[in-house]
């Protein structure tokens, strides 16, 4: 971690911290107090102080997705122990039944095999389910491991820390990379810095192939079959989406009709409507009638029922409202916004990217009124004690533009400040350490910003400042 | 996290589907006997049939019921999760500024990847960026982005494009490589050495400290490729690359100059030397490695540390006091007055400043462009909007001394 430039070249700056050579702070006239940023309602100790537990706001997401996975896994395993013991079961009794009337043991036999086959195939996918769940599980326990980590650490300042930081934004980072859908880059960076267990590639990765299904692909079916699999959590849940899924099903079946409908020539087109008589565009429009009855009649929302109905009436090219809007393709993408939503909420993931959120606050956290000002001095490159201020830096400048600055109750500048005829101030030992540094001849003084060949004063033109 | 831990060993240990499948196994077996029999006697076919019922259906129950220890560990791990983060809820979006500038978040996370040595995840990086390029979308404060859209994709594409980047952190992490690694100095001294001008101007003392290390080196009987030789030969060695070398630093580090060439008196016995402070410094390589590493980044124009790093860590550092400002918001349904402004105190460690704050006593306001620091003839500051206040253009006393002046003869204070 960089110091920042007053702390660099000071060890009179008053802080709390101990001093290293435990000397007695010089003590000044009260009026003249040196300024500092020690605000009575933090302490140096409490500002560095870590405390783990109120530092897991971001990890939450981190033990709670495999939780929900492991939970969604199990439910799986479960229902294939019920539905194999019903169906074995019913095939025994049957098989028992029919090899008492015929008595062929071929029969049986052959039955029997067939029961043996689909026993082994549960087994094979409950192995399959088995390995998945302690896969989850050890990247549980290396989670919290991760975390435990944290809670061994007792300073913000402490080296560990920063190693635990580095980790948590490499977590970060892959977390956006694969909300972007860069699952190569989210791979490649997990890997190299050994932090597999702590992300969720191939859960992203699944997630990602439904939305671009729906949103590219404009197909249901996977994501239908996502719902199927998350049927007791998306119930819990109370959302609209496999609704909504069902809707476009039906939508797609009435736009395939109305269009199957033109190729049948025009004994249905006489009067411009469409009549569900005959033809393949007809039997298409009565399919997907039988369809909406099935999966959309049970909804409450009659006048979205309603419409849907009206669109057997009104064919997609005849832009009528709000027809219309139920058949336009942009429905697809309101799909898979919805589709992320539910898929996010129903597995406890924040809907921005972690990255963002920390970001956002840090940004503020961090930024001052000289950040993007125009007229204060241009410190960066000048000066080589001074670190350049991370929002100041390329990377960030842009992105922190738009956010409001950090607030502050209490000056924070170097303790002895002196003012320079030019107007700049810095603290008396940085200064005095600077001339020394580029040799200026005894009694003048030459600005720190200006660097070796600036202006030069006399000392007595220097000034001190009290700032309060 | 005790609870947790064991939660979690207690899943993988025993509660979990390991016994259900052993259970369908045994029902397997009890088929595959079944058969052997119908087949070894026929005529009983209908008999076996009929027994292996109730065994088959015990047998799958209790495959079913041994699923129960794993059913309660997950939901007791539930509850102990619960318990974990109660009152801490998952972070929301209502903070975030950043989604409606996806590409200005891409270029920052390149740039991290490529000072942080990662060539080839950015590379990767940048290539799928810019094969599906993001989407920006509105936030509180942008509710518009498609306006600056299409210029910050531009800013975003000298990042992403650029190579530039990545020779520069490439010649540094092979420089730095050699430092650390290899412990040869030559490629730090070569770069420090043609960009000296500007390293001067700064203040820099890198050369210097580059050059004097080698010097060490040398002494200590190092040759100049790092091997160690007869160290008898060594300050021989040292003296030829002091005059050789260090006559441009006579003038400014006279001084270090003159103890360097008082050490060499000291030659046969340099450890009870009072020299030894700069022959036996474990951290010397590392410190030298640091100061480059800095002076590099600056002379790019960039901090030393990851700005996305030290940003997120502050981030996290701010985000329970800020949650806790939401919730209270919430409660009195208020919204801050200030958009510019931060409405609390984030207390960040000292090391995360990184410019002089400026806060008028009379007004505690912070300074802006608008609202500069002044300073009184008698030496204290007070924000341009609070003088302008007190004086109402006269002259005025002070608030904090008996001083008197004029608000004319208050100068603006550039921190």
């Amino acid at each position: 971690m960089t110091t920042p430039r007053w702390l660099l070249c000071s060890h009179k700056h008053q802080t709390t911290t101990p001093r290293p050579n435990n000397t007695p702070p010089t003590i000044e006239p009260p009026q003249h107090a040196r300024t500092n940023h020690s605000n009575p309602l933090f302490t140096m100790a409490s500002l560095t102080k870590l405390n783990a537990d109120s530092h897991l706001l971001l990890e939450q997401p981190l033990l709670r997705f495999p939780h929900d996975l492991s939970r969604r896994n199990f439910k799986t395993a479960q229902r294939y122990l019920e539905n194999g013991t019903k169906e074995l079961t019913t095939t025994l009794a049957k098989a028992t039944k029919a090899a008492s009337k015929s008595a062929s043991p071929a029969a049986s036999l052959e039955s029997l095999d067939a029961m043996i086959q689909k026993m082994q195939g549960m087994k094979r996918k409950l192995e399959g389910l088995h390995e998945e769940e302690l896969r989850i599980h050890k990247s549980s326990k290396a989670r919290l491991q991760y975390l435990q980590d944290l809670y061994d650490v007792q300073s913000l300042d402490d080296v560990k820390y920063e190693d635990w930081s580095q980790k948590r934004l490499v977590r970060l980072l892959v977390d956006y990379l694969l909300r972007e859908g860069y699952v190569e880059s989210a791979t490649q960076l997990a890997e190299s810095k050994g932090v597999n267990d702590l992300v969720d590639v191939e859960a992203f990765v699944a997630c990602h192939r439904i939305e671009r299904s729906l949103r590219e692909g404009k197909r249901t079916a996977e994501a239908l079959k996502w719902c199927m699999e998350n049927g007791q959590g998306l119930k819990r849940l109370g959302g609209m989406l496999e609704f909504e899924l069902r809707l476009q099903q039906y939508i797609e079946m009435v736009r395939q009709g109305h269009e199957a409908g033109i190729g049948d020539g025009v004994n249905g087109l006489g009067d411009g409507g469409m009549s569900l008589g005959s033809g393949n565009g007809a039997s298409r429009l009565v399919e997907a009638r039988l369809y909406a009855k099935k999966y959309l009649s049970a909804s409450d929302d009659f006048e979205l029922v309603g419409r849907a109905a009206g669109l057997l009436a009104y064919r997609p090219w005849d832009g009528v409202e709000p027809y219309a809007s139920l058949y336009s393709t942009d429905r697809w993408n309101h799909l898979a916004e919805m589709f992320l939503d539910t898929h996010h909420t129903l597995f406890s993931l924040p809907v921005r990217p972690l990255l963002h959120i920390a970001l956002s606050a840090g940004l503020s956290a961090l930024k001052t009124p000289s950040c993007h000002s125009t007229s204060s001095v241009p410190i960066p490159i000048t000066s080589s004690s001074t670190p350049i201020c991370p929002i100041c830096s390329t990377e960030l400048k842009e992105l922190a533009r738009n956010v409001p600055y950090a607030h502050h109750t209490k000056s924070i500048v170097e303790s002895d400040l002196m003012m320079l005829p030019n107007g700049n101030v810095c603290g008396s030992d940085e200064l005095r350490v600077f001339n020394e540094k580029v040799g200026t001849v005894a009694g003048w003084v030459r600005d720190p910003l200006g660097g070796r060949s600036g202006e030069a004063w006399k000392e007595a033109a220097v000034q001190k400042v009290y700032i309060l | 996290m005790d609870e947790l831990r064991e939660q979690i060993e207690l899943l993988q240990g025993s509660a979990n589907l390991a016994t259900s499948i052993d259970d369908v196994q045994k029902t397997i077996e009890l088929l595959t006997a079944a058969r052997a029999k119908i087949e070894t006697e026929p005529h009983k076919a209908p008999i076996t049939l009929a027994t292996l019922q109730s065994p088959v259906k015990a047998s799958l129950e209790v495959a079913q019921k041994d699923l129960k220890p794993a059913y309660f560990g997950l939901n007791k791990y539930g509850k102990a999760l619960d318990k974990k983060f109660k009152d801490k809820p998952l972070p929301t979006a209502e903070n975030d500024a950043l989604s409606s500038h996806p590409h200005l978040i891409n270029r920052a996370i390149a740039m991290h990847l490529l000072r942080e040595g990662q060539f080839s995840v950015a590379s990767t990086f940048i290539d799928e960026a810019n094969r599906n390029p993001p989407h920006p979308e509105p936030t509180p404060g942008t509710p518009n982005p498609y306006l600056n859209d299409s210029w910050e994709k531009d800013l975003a594409k000298d990042a992403l494009d650029s190579k530039k980047l990545q020779q520069h952190f490439g010649a540094m992490y092979h420089i730095l490589h050699e430092l650390r690694q290899q412990r040869n100095l030559r490629p730090a001294i070569e770069w420090a050495r043609e960009r000296s001008d500007v390293l001067e101007a700064r203040g820099s003392n890198l050369e210097f400290e580059l050059c004097r290390l080698q010097f060490v080196c040398l002494f200590v009987g190092q040759d100049e490729n790092g091997h160690m030789t007869e160290s008898a030969e060594g300050p021989f060695r040292a003296w030829a690359y002091a005059r050789s070398e260090f006559g441009p630093f006579q003038i400014r580090y006279a001084k270090e100059v003159q103890q360097l060439m008082g050490s060499m008196a000291y030659w046969q016995n340099i450890v009870d030397s009072p020299y030894r402070q700069y022959f036996y410094n474990e951290s010397a390589w590392e410190e030298v490695a640091l100061s480059f590493t800095r002076e590099f980044c600056s002379l790019l124009g960039l901090s030393a540390d990851s700005p996305l790093y030290i940003a997120t860590t502050a981030g996290a550092i701010a985000l329970p006091t800020l949650l806790k400002l939401q919730n209270i918001m919430k409660e009195k349904r208020t919204e801050w007055t200030t958009q510019n402004e931060l409405p609390v105190e984030i207390p960040l460690p000292p090391s995360y400043h990184f410019h002089s704050i400026f806060v008028c006593p009379v007004s505690k306001e912070q300074a802006t462009d608008t609202n500069p620091p002044m300073m009184m003839p008698c030496g204290h500051v007070i924000a341009k909007e609070s003088l302008d206040r007190l004086s109402k253009g006269a002259r005025f006393k002070c608030p904090y001394c008996p001083n008197e002046s004029h608000p004319r003869d208050a100068r603006t204070v550039f921190l």
